[in-house]
């Protein structure tokens, strides 16, 4: 009996032993594989997890682009792009599927009739996963698509840039380019990072179908919105300057040309519109257009970008200069028999060769002399008095206030002494051999209207980022000349203005300081002409500043005759739309 | 073993430990410790049962949460995508372009400046308007 008790204790002994061996041999490999290898290079967990973890980049939406009445300029939709899958419909109908196919085109055309059916049997013989065969679809058509629910088919939503004004301010804003999604050009290139905002990202747990698990483990980083930006620049107002500028690009046969206004006390840019323009929502449509008479994309701001010989509308730098230091005074006289020769430089004649015996610096203004300029630049002035004036009123600087801009160049005894002679100088003094942006030249008359104070130029007034405001201030660049000669110069413009016609015809109501410019370039026929008018109004109080600029007008190439009937329309309108009192018999 | 006792002869008093002990198991040691292995395996397998239902439950609810909720951001997405066409929509029918097209369907001409007379009376003073009634 003990022996067999025995025995059977041994053998349960054995039999424990067996057990407690498997045991724990199962649990070394459970700590084998969930706790060593899930931490080792081969990380089994990180595995699993791509299994059913998502990770989903979340776009942020773009800043809004408004104007200064609060109008949207710039923003963003959503439209479908439509997919097929050639290689699943293959799959799907393997037996027969040319009847399912072409069921499936004749429906997909009749919801898409801009894509043909034979483009679509042809995309379905491709032997791709997916297939591309429409883009930005209206939202009619994706409705239907979706209530269709056809088969081998599948919508992609994307967001679009759209621009709800059409090609209103196209060459402020610029446009966002759709297989970068990037800003390019103007506001949008200029602050492409501001708008763009910052990507968020979402990672969670996916069921079956690939739908994220919110209630399970899950995390989010939130989207950054884009900053909104708003402009200067009131919609109607350059609606209005648009439109008559092309009116008169038209009707005079020009090449092109642009108007730029700003606000006399504050910098502020009012208006810029450019001829020719493009749509920014058929961008690409304009992509061999060019502006700037021939010479840049249409996509350029003509205000920024076109630099160009101004003409007589820089003998107020002449002046100002002169009257700044006490050199000259309106009244100062001198002798114009219509040229007027140097020892080292050529001969400088007038426009039109004729002479005006003894004038005043008003008459050289109103006469648009160029001999009297040329003998103020360079019989009084002086190169050393010249050119610090021409850099204070920052020509030949560019401002930086919306994308890309072209500083102006001139030669001057210090940035070009090889090649410099006095004969830049005397030509120079109206406006020949130097080479501004219409900004530029604007900006001038701005610092002569508010008193010689000149004010850096801005487009954008506020921008909203996320809550966060920051309004532009209106800053001052430099103090150019002085109050008195600012007055005095003020005063020769309004005699000059309009060739000196009598102001109550110019805008009536209001007086008007301006000054023509009739440029042209060495090279090329004197008949193509920068014809252009710059100026201020009312001139007792400068509200806008305003100058128009006409590249190559064949029906007139005059400033008076080509450009001042536009400048005077624009001056009207602003008048009008601001209701600025008049100040005209005060 | 009382049996025995008696047989032996030997007397014993009822000892007062064992029920005094039994007591106090009772009071400190819960009530299934006095079950058997067959109704105790019984009533665990029943508990584990309600917890999986009950945890089932929650699973259900949950999952049916997520559904509403991703049917809710669904519904968000297309009324989010629906403003941004109606904003779009607006910002277009305020363009001036959209306005002046318009209108000139309308048979209206643009108004300008050039209709405009420009009267200068010196001295002249605005009249205050009292009236409330005829206020827009």
């Amino acid at each position: 009996m003990h022996d067999q008790l025995r025995r059977a204790r041994k053998r349960q002994m054995v039999i424990f032993l067996l057990v407690v061996v498997s045991m724990g041999g199962l649990l070394g490999r459970l700590y084998y594989w969930q706790i060593a290898e899930a931490h080792s290079g081969y990380n089994l967990a990180q595995l699993a997890s791509q299994e059913h973890l998502q990770n989903q980049i979340l776009n942020a939406p773009r800043g809004i682009i408004y104007d200064a009445a609060g109008h949207i300029l710039a923003t963003n939709v959503i439209r479908d792009d439509v997919y097929i899958e050639p290689l699943q419909f293959s799959v799907d109908h393997p037996d027969n599927p040319q009847e399912a196919l072409t069921s499936l085109i004749l429906t997909l055309h009749r919801v898409l009739p801009q894509v043909s059916e034979n483009t679509l049997t042809q995309d379905f013989s491709l032997n791709q996963q997916a297939v591309l065969v429409a883009t930005r679809i209206n939202p009619v058509q994706s409705q239907q698509l979706q209530s269709l629910q056809l088969p081998d088919v599948f919508l992609e939503p994307r967001t679009w840039r759209v621009y709800p004004a059409g090609s209103l301010a196209a060459q402020i804003l610029g446009f966002v380019s759709a297989s970068t999604n990037q800003g390019v050009y103007g506001i949008e290139g200029q602050y492409n990072t501001l708008l763009a905002g910052k990507p968020g990202s979402f990672t969670a747990e996916t069921d079956l179908n690939g739908n994220p698990l919110v209630v399970g483990a899950s995390s989010e980083q939130p989207p950054v919105p884009g900053a909104n930006i708003t402009l200067t620049i009131d919609s109607n107002v350059e609606y209005m300057i648009q439109n008559d500028l092309d009116n008169a690009v038209k009707q005079l046969g020009a090449q092109g040309g642009s108007v730029t206004v700003v606000n006399a006390r504050t910098g502020a840019v009012v208006a810029m519109a450019g001829n020719p323009t493009f749509d920014p929502n058929q961008y690409g449509n304009y992509s061999g257009q060019l502006g700037c008479l021939g010479t840049e994309g249409v996509y350029f701001n003509p205000s920024l970008y076109c630099a160009y010989e101004p003409g007589s509308v820089m003998k107020v730098v002449t002046m100002a200069a002169a009257l700044d230091q006490g050199l000259i005074t309106p009244d100062t006289t001198f002798y114009d028999p219509g040229y007027i020769s140097f020892n080292d430089a050529p001969t400088v004649y007038n426009w039109n060769y004729q002479g005006y015996g003894r004038e005043t610096m008003t008459q050289v203004l109103l006469h648009s002399a160029n001999v009297g300029a040329a003998w103020v630049a360079h019989n009084i002035l002086h190169a050393q008095r010249f050119y610090p004036y021409v850099a204070a009123f920052h020509l030949g600087q560019a401002y930086n206030i919306d994308g890309a801009e072209e500083p102006g160049d001139y030669r001057t005894p210090a940035n070009s002494p090889q090649i410099w002679s006095p004969s830049d100088l005397t030509r120079q003094a109206f406006g020949q051999s130097i080479q501004v942006t219409p900004l530029q030249m604007a900006m001038v008359y701005q610092a002569i209207a508010n008193g010689g104070v000149m004010m850096r130029p801005y487009i954008v007034a506020s921008i909203d980022n996320n809550g966060h405001i920051t309004t532009t201030q209106p800053q001052v660049q430099r103090r150019v000349i002085s109050a008195k000669a600012a007055q005095e110069l003020s005063g020769m413009l309004v005699s000059a203005a309009f060739d000196g016609a009598p102001q109550s015809t110019i805008v009536p109501g209001y007086t008007v300081a301006s000054k023509t410019g009739t440029a042209t370039t060495q090279g090329i026929s004197a008949t193509q002409t920068e014809a252009s008018m710059a100026g201020f109004l009312p001139a007792s109080n400068p509200q806008f500043v305003i100058l128009v600029k006409l590249d190559r007008p064949a029906g007139s190439i005059f400033g008076i005759t080509a450009a001042g009937p536009l400048w005077k329309t624009i001056a009207q309108q602003l008048m009008w739309y601001y209701h600025v009192p008049p100040d005209a018999g005060t | 073993m009382n049996n025995l006792n008696r047989a032996s002869g030997a007397t014993r008093k009822t000892p007062l430990k064992p029920i005094l002990a039994a007591k106090r198991r009772r009071q400190l040691y819960p009530f299934f410790f006095s079950m058997g292995p067959v109704p105790l395996t019984i009533i665990s397998v029943l508990l584990i049962g309600l917890m999986a239902v009950l945890y089932l439950t929650q699973l259900g609810q949950a999952v049916s949460a997520n559904q509403r909720i991703q049917e809710m951001r669904a519904e968000q997405a297309v009324l989010q995508r629906q403003n941004q066409d109606l904003v779009n929509t607006i910002a277009n029918e305020q363009s001036p372009g959209y306005i002046a097209t318009q209108a000139k369907k309308l048979g209206l001409a643009p108004g300008g400046p050039q209709n405009v007379q420009i009267i200068v009376v010196k001295n002249l003073e605005p009249i205050a308007n009292t009236d409330q009634h005829i206020q827009p």
